[in-house]
């Protein structure tokens, strides 16, 4: 009755011997409990880290949260999410110029308790100008609470990528986070304006040449869903693109599928962007995604005066219902 | 040893375009490179390190169309759609042809085989070219490959100085070669490519002992359940199957049967029909994708579902690293070991 | 053997030859096959085997086959109808007389001769009912080989209970008793309990003695009945249970049902609940 694959069969003793070969070691990370060496640290910046630890270690001990979500070395460099409950483990956080990932996104993990019968936990945050900008937005779409979120804000100077600044730091005059439960650093003296500069080239072509730029582009990607995943804007609980009756979408990983997803994406996000640049950073295709949304952030501004997650303003087009939830047309 | 120039390389490679598909690794833009079909030689690029993707969409499509249906008033008519025209993939790397074994194992060995692969690799020819060095994140020769291993290839190059050094590996190599100019020469040498750390990887059996470990839901919270690391991957081979209507008229409605690649890290790969999901947390997800490689796969089918080519270390977004998997699972197990050592004294 | 002959996604073609409406939203679908190979191929289908069942154009999905060999020539299966499943949707669309696919017999089944000279006990939950019922009709059609067969039967209200008209039957039979169960009560519905199936269960409170339990069901149902059926004294080598995922093979390619390293559709559905509990992982 209960038919076991006749294929049945372990590893063979070639793989063992092999394995005793080797001079195998386990090399000591964050995971396995143990502290590796700490990442790329800007020397000005090393006493900042010793404050947001502080902090961190009197919220979690003082039991103001139970979760600070900050950034910890990655194994190869640069740096990663991490998840500190214990406070000891403050000390594997870390602040640089590598601390590229938009966390709150993780803020959607912890809109549930844990365990059913459980409170909602609360959370502290580190969170970059940038990004505290997709908290305005959570809170505007009545997505989390303001009560449940500690936010340690962190004053940037833009971060880095092979010894240059980031593209869209370069162009950033959010310095500090648009709101905070504390601010670590001194806000940094830059003043730039963003004139969209970057959407020149693209508003320069004709439609037809826009099209084949993006053509070219979506030709790339694989549809994994890296750049949604990533959006602390796209947390629909079933996505369009992931329904079974495919309403609106093909399932093909083929160009017009990918193009219609990128561009319905977009849509999406219009007004509700907050240009973090996650979407682009993840992509392994490297599509300039943020050309996209950068042009709608653009419309939407010029034409409503808008500009997602500055305020706790709600996105000028949704509907607000009678008992204050927010609904997108 | 065998020997052949640049230009006869490329004299061959037109000549194998002509007669069939020609895929090779060709610049997609934005400096990738993915392997592609290509006309011919000069769309070619030779200077890359590991293509973005595997071999393994040309032997198991991200999207397949397994049958086209003719739906006429009250009839239908199901039309099979099986590759017809032999092809060739050429610049694979030694692990993207490591990764069909697995894909074989599944697909093709295990009964009953499936059709539309099986026909695929009856059909398709396998041209590697060695990895002139290991790159960072590769660790093949923890996995029983290497960057030059020919053994799972009909032919293995190797760059060397003017050329490439040719090995035919399978008679089907010997037959492919035979339009080839090819010099045999005596002073030709390969070269000796530095081999990356090993990776220590426990075996099959003794992975079921850290199921419940509470490393993987601290593993999985940074996942962000995209499907990036198992859509690179050489071998995880998880698919969707839907009809899509192509055409529809008063009196002909065509539909395509496909199946498309999916990945068990996406949140609702497990909801079924009545809303329940028994994987809903990313640790349980993220643990499924490798016990999956490293013990359900060569317990079920054989060989193992990992050949360490790296591209999961390389494109992940949070750093959900195998190789810090692997040995943080590993020094677990050594614990474990202590423990019981101890317990027994 | 030909391409079409060796290709194992390739459905029969077959044409509906009834339907039935079963409780709100579940209809059973009475297929006649038409393609030779596929009469041969559903030839001799056993109890608790499933199928993939084409509406073409909206897809296919893996129904339990709820009709036996030899009860008629028409395969049956019963679809409750999901409100975003594109399948289940395109087959509720059908009219008789069109054309449907079915892929199969797929999967493990009830070894029913093995369980000859048992009592049984039938657990069968909302639309898991359907695989069940071929499981009913072979001890009903072999009475004598049996003994005592109770049938718990439930569903969340009195209008989502399948095969209704052959309850008579059921109870008529000798040494065959049908309990009934609902989850709320309608006043005016008198002819079965209020209650989750557990309830039922231990009021019921069958004996473990040479007594095989057969369960099928959501997830949720299968663990508690399990918790209960312990309580009862009944022990996991004496449970059958039907488990689902969500395939899309039916062969142990796509991935997607696996429990550690067993497949659901290959490897079962059919279990016994001591092989459910020794998997890595809970189908929970």
């Amino acid at each position: 009755m209960f038919r076991r694959p006749h294929q049945c069969r372990q590893l063979g003793g070639e793989f063992h011997h092999f394995l005793r070969l080797t001079t195998a070691r386990p090399c000591l990370t964050q995971d396995n409990g143990f502290v590796s060496s700490a990442g790329y640290v800007h020397e000005e910046e090393t006493h900042l880290i010793e404050q947001i630890r502080a902090k961190a270690r009197e919220l979690l001990e003082s039991g103001r949260v139970s979760c600070v979500i900050g950034y910890e070395a990655a194994t190869r460099g640069g740096t990663r999410p991490a998840f500190i409950y214990d406070p000891d483990g403050v000390d594997r956080l870390v602040w640089n110029r590598e601390c590229y990932a938009n966390l709150t996104t993780f803020l959607h993990d912890k809109k549930k308790p844990a365990r059913r019968g459980e409170e909602v936990p609360n959370v502290a945050i580190m969170t970059k100008p940038c990004d505290s900008r997709a908290i305005n937005l959570l809170l505007s779409e009545g997505q989390i609470s303001r009560d449940k979120v500690y936010i340690i804000g962190l004053a940037c100077g833009g971060m880095m990528a092979e010894g240059n600044l980031q593209a869209p730091c370069l162009r950033c005059n959010v310095r500090i986070p648009v709101l905070y439960d504390t601010l670590i650093g001194d806000p940094p003296d830059i003043d730039v304006t963003d004139d969209f500069e970057d959407l020149a080239e693209l508003e320069g072509m004709s439609a037809e040449e826009r099209l084949q730029f993006w053509l070219r582009e979506f030709d790339r990607c694989i549809r994994c869903y890296a750049c949604r995943q990533a959006c602390p804007g796209c947390y629909c609980n079933v996505c369009e693109f992931d329904r079974d009756d495919s309403l609106w979408i093909g399932m093909q990983i083929e160009l017009p599928q990918k193009y219609f997803f990128h561009t319905f994406r977009a849509m999406h996000l219009a007004g509700r962007c907050v240009e973090c640049n996650e979407c682009e950073r993840v992509c392994p295709m490297d599509i300039p995604l943020s050309l996209l949304n950068r042009k709608l952030v653009k419309e939407v501004s010029e034409l409503l005066g808008h500009r997602g997650g500055m305020t706790t303003d709600p996105v000028p087009f949704v509907t607000i219902l009678a008992d204050g939830e927010v609904s997108l047309i | 040893m065998m020997f052949m120039s640049h230009s006869s390389l490329t004299a061959w490679l037109d000549e194998l375009a002509g007669e069939r598909t020609l895929i090779a690794p060709r610049d997609v833009g934005r400096g990738h490179i993915h392997l592609r079909p290509v006309a011919g030689s000069s769309e070619i690029t030779l200077e890359y390190d590991r293509p973005d993707l595997s071999a393994k969409e040309f032997l198991f499509p991200h999207t397949e169309r397994l049958m086209q249906v003719e739906k006429r008033s009250d009839q239908v008519t199901l039309h099979d759609r099986f590759l017809e025209k032999g092809q060739v993939v050429f610049g694979l790397r030694p692990c993207d042809a490591h990764g069909l074994v697995a894909l074989d194992a599944l697909f093709r060995d295990r009964e009953p085989a499936d059709a539309h692969y099986t026909r695929r690799r009856q059909k398709t020819a396998l041209v590697g070219i060695a990895c002139p060095q290991m790159w960072e994140s590769c660790f093949c020769t923890s996995l029983g490959g290497a960057p030059d291993d020919p053994t799972h290839l009909d032919v293995l190059l190797t760059a060397v100085e003017g050329g490439y050094a040719v090995q035919p590996v399978t008679n089907q190599g010997e037959a492919l070669l035979a339009s080839a100019a090819i010099e045999e020469v005596t002073d030709l040498s390969l070269p000796d490519i530095p081999r990356n750390e090993q990776v220590p990887v426990l075996a099959a059996d003794q992975w079921p002992a850290h199921f419940d470990q509470e490393y993987w839901s601290r593993l999985g919270e940074r996942c962000l359940s995209c499907k990036l690391c198992t859509f690179v991957c050489p071998t995880c081979r998880c698919f969707d199957l839907r009809d899509e209507p192509v055409a529809s008229r008063t009196d002909l409605v065509l539909i395509e049967r496909m199946r498309v690649w999916d990945a068990c890290t996406a949140p609702n790969y497990r909801t079924i029909a009545g809303g329940h999901n028994s994987r809903p947390l990313k640790g349980q997800r993220i643990r499924n994708r490798y016990y999956c490689k490293f013990c359900y796969y060569p317990k079920d089918f054989g060989p193992l579902g990992c050949v360490g080519c790296g591209r999961c270390i390389d494109v992940c977004p949070v750093n959900i690293d195998i190789v810090e998997m692997l040995n943080t699972v590993y020094a677990m197990h050594q614990e474990r070991d202590t423990v019981e050592a101890e317990a027994e004294t | 053997m030909s391409d079409n002959g060796s290709n194992p996604m390739r459905p029969y073609v077959g044409r509906l030859a009834g339907t039935k409406e079963l409780a709100t939203e579940i209809r059973l679908f009475q297929i006649e096959l038409q393609e030779p190979a596929g009469k041969a191929a559903f030839a001799n289908y056993r109890p608790g085997q499933f199928a993939f069942v084409s509406a073409f154009g909206s897809g296919e999905a893996p129904f339990g086959i709820t009709s036996i060999p030899g009860r008629g020539d028409l395969l049956e299966f019963a679809v409750q109808r999901h409100p975003h499943g594109k399948t289940t949707n395109g087959l509720h669309r059908l009219d008789v007389g069109d054309p449907v696919g079915v892929r199969g017999p797929l999967g493990n089944w009830f070894a029913m001769d093995e369980i000859q000279g048992k009592d049984i006990l039938v657990l069968g939950g909302g639309i898991g009912g359907a695989p069940l019922r071929p499981v009913i009709s072979t001890i009903l059609d072999n009475r004598d080989e049996y003994g005592k067969t109770t049938i718990l039967w439930a569903a969340r209200t009195p209008s989502l209970l399948i095969f209704t008209d052959e309850y008579d039957a059921w109870r008529a039979a000798p040494r065959t008793e049908l309990h009934l169960t609902v989850d709320q009560r309608p006043p005016d519905w008198r002819e079965g309990n209020e209650g989750l199936i557990t309830t039922l269960l231990e009021n019921v409170g069958p004996s473990p003695e040479n007594t095989i339990t057969i369960t099928c069901g959501p997830p949720i149902m299968i663990h508690f009945v399990t918790l209960s059926l312990r309580k009862l004294g009944f022990t996991l080598d004496q449970m059958l249970v039907t488990l689902e995922g969500r395939m899309h093979c039916g062969i142990g390619k796509c991935g997607r049902c696996n429990l550690g390293d067993i497949f659901v559709c290959a490897d079962g559905p059919v279990f016994y609940h001591s092989q459910v509990a020794k998997l890595l992982e809970s189908f929970l």
